[in-house]
């Protein structure tokens, strides 16, 4: 569990604060989507979950980030490393080994298991993850998609309780970006691991997640299930953040009186909302 | 008169491996273009032979008439301007108005152009001369890079997915840029991209790449429609044209938010 | 021209060999080449190395590490044939002065021989060891401390990305009309040198978020036993550091 308390953050040498006031509750298996403007403080949140902020980044920290009951501020990084798991955007800078085997060992190597447990889990998660065919590829011979899988993986072995990923798409064309939402669904489902991933791609989020989190100038501005909070499209907007347009074709519609019934996430759900106008339509010919 | 852009035929390949087997199709002056196409359909390659980074095997790229073969890549670049996907690789000065005088000084343009030039550049692309790029935002950085593109009044606009690590408000902008050039100035242009949304609100006319060949060339909303193509092409359609085709002919004339309010509210009568 | 210090995955003698070995047979080698001035052991140092390779199934790589040596030893040769005025001269120019003599040819034969074979067994060496395990035996076997070898390695795999960057960086700048086509070589570098600066930047990005990644993967848990894979000495090591130790002995005394 994540619990953020009071938080604020300025980085030493910057004149605004990055983070302000943030107050946020995350529960284990939670699936939780951080969208907002460059500049909004998403990565730096990040940052102080996975104990980069202040280990790594120093500044001025206010109150207290805990994860799992430990404060992230007070106890050593390599603890927290055990329990987050983080996947960024720079898909080449942030591998190690030049061999998807080894990149995925060097966690597992560095925490010390067993041999026998290295073995286990190096084999599991090449199946889990559905790689096993790049196994002994080199990592510079792999597409976009396939390397931040490879990352994912590496993460995903060391078995943490949650995983924070920061931009993970950023590089990837449609295609891969919904395979690596579709992958961190199925972790999140069938090992009831946490994800939080920040993503500027609205129409994923909108598909996949359970939790939407806007965040502006440093603060949290919207939080809640992405059907509810989608539906404020006007403050969407002057953020400067976009929405699907089916979602803004259901504020239209809801504008001018013809529809009042949930708001659509995708394009299956627009369809449902467009046929229930035309419903109403022909009812109100009869 | 030349046309703007003209792929004649155009085969290129690295090594045994073939990207585009024979390219045509020609772009004429004022029009905006998508050229889309999944990872590895061969876009990149496209955009970096119009501008002589790349230059055909076989067959010839023109631009106004220019053979890229014949004429330098610093001859075309006066005509072309170009913004990589990645600002960073584009910025190389410590300040703005450095940065965006050294485009212009390397072509050989008076110091007293220079500065009317960049000063003209700096209002309009709301930067401040002093700013140190490499401290900036992304989007900022984007920006500079833009601004120090579009300083040399180019015919032709070249976009390589410009939307790559930009929000969408950031994305807004630079389009807006372009598209008031373009309708302004009829400058033409070529953008890039895998996001359909984007393509969508943009675009005049698509050119759908697969395997490096022509799937598709026509209008925006024939296009848009033409699920067969975008579905051989692996590219994601947009929202709501992707909605209108799931009612048959109901909506064969919506293809934005407004279409569809318009049209639902005529059904309702 | 591509990366002349890739790995090229392969399951030859030589790739199975132990990461140690490899590079101390590698080091034995460049000394075998340096003890002897002879010209005809030079060429069966050189053989010798190309039939190693290709019985590994690096031949292709190893001839184009070849050309690229012979492509830098150019200068070595045009001075040994202008300066070694010994022995028989050839191609005598009208004025009696002969344009190439006997001694420049051997000394330009050898040294550029010398050369090669003193670099050529390092680079190959790069073409059948991975970088990971490498570090991974110098740490376990040798106790070499983790945190050189990481630094090490990290600067062995960035060299291609930053290479692949600077292309981009070039591909950039020509795009908006410098002119890097220029003959004038002063004027060139003029024109390279500020694009270091972009670079630099991309370069201190990469390093930091690459350091940012192997922290929370436990860089500094790691113990010098962590690892999965072991690197044993076989009979193979023994046999391969016993024959080279062998042409070093004969070398000595009869090179």
């Amino acid at each position: 569990m994540i619990e953020i308390s009071k938080m604020g953050f300025q980085y030493s040498g910057s004149d605004r604060m990055a983070l302000r006031d943030i107050n946020l509750t995350i529960q284990d298996g939670e699936f939780v989507g951080l969208i907002g403007v460059s500049g909004a403080g998403k990565t730096s949140l990040t940052h102080t979950l996975t104990g980069m902020i202040p280990h790594h980044y120093k500044g001025d920290f206010y109150g207290s980030v805990r994860v799992n009951g430990m404060d992230t501020v007070e106890c050593r990084g390599e603890d927290l490393y055990r329990i987050v798991g983080s996947v960024f955007q720079d898909i080449d800078s942030q591998m190690v080994a030049s061999v998807v085997e080894d990149e995925i060992l060097y966690g597992l190597e560095n925490f010390g298991f067993s041999r026998e447990e290295i073995s286990e889990r190096l084999e599991n998660v090449l199946d889990t993850l559905g790689i096993r065919d790049l196994r002994y590829r080199a990592l510079s011979s792999l597409s976009g998609g396939q390397k931040q899988k490879v990352a994912i993986a590496a993460i995903v072995a060391l078995r943490p309780q949650i995983i924070v990923l920061d931009e993970p798409t950023g590089e990837l064309d449609p295609e891969s970006s919904l395979q690596i939402f579709r992958l961190l669904r199925q972790l999140n489902k069938e090992f009831g691991i946490t994800v939080l991933i920040v993503e500027q791609k609205i129409m994923l989020l909108c598909e996949y997640v359970d939790r939407m989190i806007v965040m502006n100038e440093g603060a949290i501005v919207f939080d809640g299930p992405a059907r509810d909070v989608v539906r404020h499209t006007s403050t969407f907007e002057d953020i400067g953040i976009n929405v699907p347009r089916v979602v803004t074709l259901c504020g239209q519609l809801q504008k001018k009186g013809l529809y009042n019934g949930q708001v659509p996430l995708n394009v299956e759900e627009g369809e449902k909302m467009v046929r229930e106008v035309l419903r109403g339509g022909r009812h109100a010919g009869i | 008169m030349a046309a703007m852009l003209e792929f004649d035929h155009v085969h290129f390949g690295y090594g045994r491996a073939v990207i585009l087997p024979d390219l045509s199709f020609t772009i004429e002056k004022g029009d905006m273009v998508a050229l889309i196409g999944a990872n590895g359909a061969g876009k990149s390659t496209v955009s970096r032979l119009c501008n002589g980074l790349l230059l055909p095997s076989k067959g010839h790229v023109r631009v106004t008439g220019m053979d890229t073969k014949k004429v330098r890549t610093s001859a075309l670049a006066r005509k072309i301007g170009f913004l990589f996907q990645n600002p960073d690789r584009q910025i190389c000065k410590n300040t703005v108005y450095d940065e965006l005088a050294f485009g212009l000084q390397v072509q050989g343009v008076s110091e007293a152009e220079q500065k009317e030039r960049v000063e003209k550049a700096l209002e309009t692309f709301h930067l401040d001369p002093k700013w140190e790029p490499f401290t900036r935002s992304r989007g900022e950085r984007q920006r500079i890079a833009l601004a120090s593109v579009l300083i040399h009044e180019p015919e032709l606009i070249i976009l390589d997915e410009p939307t790559t690590g930009l929000d969408y408000r950031e994305c807004t902008e630079i389009m807006e840029y372009v598209t008031a050039l373009n309708r302004e100035k009829q400058t033409t242009v070529l953008m890039v991209s895998h996001d359909m949304e984007l393509v969508q609100s943009y675009a005049k006319r698509v050119l759908v790449l697969s395997g490096g060949q022509l799937l598709g060339d026509g209008p925006v909303r024939q296009i848009m429609k033409d699920e067969q193509t975008l579905h051989a092409a692996k590219v994601m359609p947009a929202q709501i044209p992707a909605l209108a085709l799931r009612f048959g002919d109901t909506f064969s004339d919506v293809y934005t938010v407004a279409d569809m309010v318009a049209a639902l509210e005529k059904e309702r009568g | 021209m591509g990366n002349i210090l890739e790995f090229v995955p392969g399951d030859s003698f030589l790739h199975r060999l132990n990461p140690i070995t490899k590079i101390v047979l590698a080091f034995l080698f460049c000394i075998c080449s340096l003890l002897s001035n002879n010209l005809l052991i030079q060429v069966g140092l050189l053989a010798f190395l190309m039939i190693i390779a290709f019985a590994a199934g690096i031949g292709e790589k190893a001839m184009g590490l070849l050309r690229t040596l012979l492509f830098f030893c150019i200068l070595m040769i045009i001075l040994q044939l202008i300066f070694m005025r010994g022995g028989v001269g050839y191609l005598v120019l009208p004025g009696g002065f002969p344009l190439v003599t006997s001694d420049g040819l051997y000394y330009a034969a050898l040294f550029t021989l010398r050369i090669i074979n003193a670099t050529l067994p390092l680079l190959m060496m790069f073409a059948i060891t991975q970088m990971n395990d490498l570090t991974n035996a110098m740490v376990n076997r040798l106790h070499v401390p983790y945190r050189y070898m990481f630094i090490l390695t990290t600067a062995f795999r960035f060299i291609p990305i930053l290479a692949g960057e600077f292309h981009d960086i070039m591909d950039a700048q020509k795009a908006r009309g410098v002119e890097f086509d220029t003959r004038n070589i002063f004027k060139k570098i003029g024109l390279i040198v500020p694009l270091c600066v972009p670079l630099l930047v991309s370069s201190v990005k990469k390093v930091d978020s690459g350091a940012v990644s192997a922290q929370v993967r436990g860089f500094s848990l790691r113990t010098r036993g962590a690892g999965y894979k072991a690197y044993p000495f076989r009979l193979g090591d023994l046999l391969a550091l016993l024959l080279l130790a062998a042409m070093i002995v004969l070398l000595v005394f009869f090179g």
